[in-house]
């Protein structure tokens, strides 16, 4: 979509620590000044990266997947979410790091990824764009065995209050999948500590998600579950039901505070399926809608 | 039912690698590891969304809340989740006696394919809360008054906390599976010598059959192994006879680490099926099962060993089945302990035991040492109790296959499984030319 661009590649030899990170941007966004009018024209790499086993079952443990020949479908986002960060971190990035609320996400698996090989990951940002509620802008990644694409995800993020240049061209957005309202599939019971856990095992330690203290400090009531929790619960609860070569599209609706009693509530229609996440109390409070489609 | 029976296709296998226990799969759970079994044996014969007749497995080593294990695996992979399942347990004689149930249904017509094997984790073991505090958890739980729960929480002691975590030894006598063993192979008279000999033919047999290629459509990677990690392809004599003695006790000890079977995680399921069915999906029969047989002994307080009941167990089937031990082009016999085959042999071969214990005219005589465990056994590969049934049923399966079609001959082939409890499970597959 954007081949054409021509950017600055940031290669990056390890993991980076995204505490230091969180702080720096934190510490950026107090500042005046910073921050490009438009995208940066960069890229972060990071090559030969291989699976931990501990990591792994880590997540799994975390988000309810079992440890299986293939990666769990959500799992190469997590590799590749510190270099959203790095980027995002980034002074020249034109919109503050802390505040950003997590939209929508979309993940292509193209074919089972095996725990035994070895990815190239790339990041860059891409459509910012006007919201109706501020800017709008796509960190989009990708997984690389070799030369072949094998994974992709790109991550939709909001600005509150913050202003795009008016003559970016917007992009399509992922269109709402539809709700499922039949009767719930699972109910889930999810505790307290659900986002220190999915903190530890996926490197996103956003303070919100942390602890009800913190979360009080970002305005938000209590802690509230990371979006690609709720995501990764959801499908996983798919696992032998879809292909490996699939699309997971998710609209992230109201927070899931924690703790909370939610309900996952599934609708098949011929290969694709559609799914929601709300409220076990208030049925019509829906935290996500997802759908995954054959790629 | 009907008025014949016909005989179970073994169609072909699917195992994980074994990894020892504590190191590859320290993370993984008998579900994991099941899960993905099933999933590798859907992929590889193309059973993606299949309603099969039903899945059979099993697990020595597991927590309470996998208390439908097989059928959560199912649940979990790609068959229909309409394929119904249920979980069986005989120690080691779990994957064997699940494949022999299959078996049976499709031998009666009443399924026309399945699924059977096992799994286990040494590394995940279960671990139990002391009894003690057990008891005072379930009655603090029933309590109705705060006065009945505080007299309950007086009964706390520090002690308690002390989990049970579970041994690889029998209830009733408190020796491990290693000291019953011992003790048969000190009275069989078996030696050092021969068990290295046995445990390196071993090695060097799984190691020449990953070699030219066999394991390829038999055993599916996963978390990075691609072969069993207790396989020693430069095991030797030489070097097993520097292990030190771990079972037994003074001059007479012979056991060892490296003559005896390590503790080990994996997954192994055979797919069976009938003729028709085999036809139908376009898939080729490596084998049928012919007969089984399980036998027990009590080696609490009779004479027996803990490990022997296979040497029961064969001369029925045998018998049934108008054949001798020697009308076998191959036997597996797995290897518990080298001391364990050894002494299985050493007790068909011997007169006296025969007349005084099987009740027969004449030994059954020795096995053609050529023939035996010719792709390697459980001293090499690992043993996860529960895996070990499935892992030879494909084995040998695949090696009656091969044979068949050289020699234009058909085969048949013999295992003999021993298991804690003082049980053995036997069986009879035959490939035809």
């Amino acid at each position: 979509m954007t081949a054409s661009v021509d950017r600055k590649v940031t290669e990056l030899d390890g993991p980076p620590s995204l505490g230091p990170l969180y702080a720096r941007a934190a510490a950026g966004a107090a500042l005046p000044g910073g921050g490009g009018r438009d995208l940066p024209a960069r890229e972060i790499v990071r090559r030969g990266v291989s699976v931990e086993q501990e990591h792994l079952a880590d997540y799994a443990l975390a988000c309810g997947f079992g440890i299986g020949g293939a990666l769990p479908l959500t799992y190469p986002h997590v590799l590749a979410f510190p270099l959203q960060v790095v980027l995002m971190a980034d002074r020249s990035f034109p919109l503050p790091l802390p505040g950003l609320v997590h939209l929508a996400n979309r993940i292509t698996a193209h074919r089972a990824v095996t725990p035994d090989e070895t990815l190239d990951l790339r990041v860059h940002a891409d459509r910012f764009v006007a919201h109706p509620k501020g800017a709008q802008v796509d960190l989009v990644a990708e997984a690389r065995v070799g030369e072949e694409l094998v994974w992709e995800g790109r991550s939709t993020y909001l600005a509150r209050g913050a202003e795009a240049p008016a003559d970016n061209p917007p992009g399509t957005d992922i269109a709402e999948p539809s709700t499922p309202t039949g009767t719930g599939a699972a109910t889930w019971k999810v505790a307290g500590d659900t986002g220190r856990r999915y903190a530890a095992a996926s490197g996103d330690v956003n303070p919100i998600h942390l602890h009800p203290l913190t979360a009080k400090a970002m305005g938000f009531p209590r802690a509230i579950a990371h979006g690609m929790w709720t995501a990764a619960r959801a499908v996983a609860a798919l696992q032998g039901r879809i292909p490996d070569a699939a699309t997971y599209d998710v609209v992230f609706r109201k927070p899931l505070l924690l703790p909370s009693t939610v309900e996952l509530v599934t609708e098949r229609s011929g290969p694709d399926w559609s799914l929601a996440v709300r409220s076990a109390r208030k049925p019509d409070k829906v935290h996500l809608t997802g759908r995954v489609t054959p790629a | 039912m009907p008025a014949s029976t016909r005989r179970a296709a073994v169609i072909g296998g699917n195992r994980i690698p074994f990894a020892r226990a504590n190191g590859a799969y320290s993370r993984a759970s008998n579900l994991d590891m099941l899960t993905a079994t099933l999933d590798g044996l859907v992929a590889r014969f193309g059973l993606s969304g299949e309603r099969l007749g039903e899945v059979v497995a099993g697990a020595v080593l597991k927590h309470s809340r996998d208390f439908n294990l097989t059928r959560e695996a199912v649940l979990g992979s790609r068959l229909d989740p309409a394929t119904a399942a249920y979980d069986v347990q005989q120690a080691c004689g779990t994957g064997l006696q699940a494949a022999i149930a299959v078996a049976n249904k499709i031998a009666l017509g009443q399924i026309e394919s399945g699924v059977a094997g096992g799994v286990d984790t040494a590394s995940d073991a279960p671990i139990a809360l002391h009894d003690d505090l057990r008891r005072v958890l379930v009655r603090l739980n029933a309590a109705k008054s705060p006065v009945d729960r505080l007299k309950l929480v007086g009964q706390l002691r520090p002690g308690q906390i002390v989990p049970e975590i579970p041994q690889n030894s029998e209830p009733r006598t408190g020796l491990s599976m290693g000291e019953h063993a011992a003790r048969t192979a000190l009275e069989w008279g078996i030696g050092r010598a021969e068990q290295d000999e046995l445990t390196a033919a071993s090695h060097q047999h799984l190691a020449a059959a990953y070699d030219r290629g066999f394991f390829d459509d038999l055993v599916t990677p996963y978390l990075k192994l691609t072969k069993d990690n207790n396989l020693r392809a430069d095991s030797s004599v030489e070097k097993l006879g520097k292990l030190k003695p771990v079972f037994g006790k003074g001059p007479d000890a012979t056991m060892t680490a490296g003559n005896s079977t390590p503790l080990t995680d994996g997954s192994a399921l055979v797919l069976l099926g009938s003729d028709e069915w085999a036809a139908e999906h376009r898939l080729p029969v490596l084998a049928h099962v012919v007969d089984s047989e399980t036998a027990a002994v009590d080696y609490v307080h009779g004479p027996d060993g803990l490990l022997t009941a296979p040497v029961y167990a064969v001369p029925r089937m045998l018998a049934r089945n108008g054949l001798t031990l020697q009308d076998f082009d191959l036997y597996e016999i797995h290897e518990a302990f080298a001391s364990t085959v050894l002494a299985t042999q050493k007790a068909w071969e011997d007169a006296a035991f025969a007349k005084e214990r099987l009740g027969l005219d004449a030994p059954l005589g020795p096995i053609d040492i050529t023939k035996l465990n010719v792709a390697g056994s459980s001293l090499a590969a690992g043993h996860p109790f529960a895996a070990t049934g499935g892992r030879i049923v494909a084995t040998l399966a695949k090696l009656l296959r091969e044979r068949a079609t050289e020699e234009n001959k058909d085969q048949r082939g013999l295992i003999s499984i021993c298991a804690a409890g003082g049980q053995g499970v036997v069986a009879i597959l035959e490939a035809k030319a």
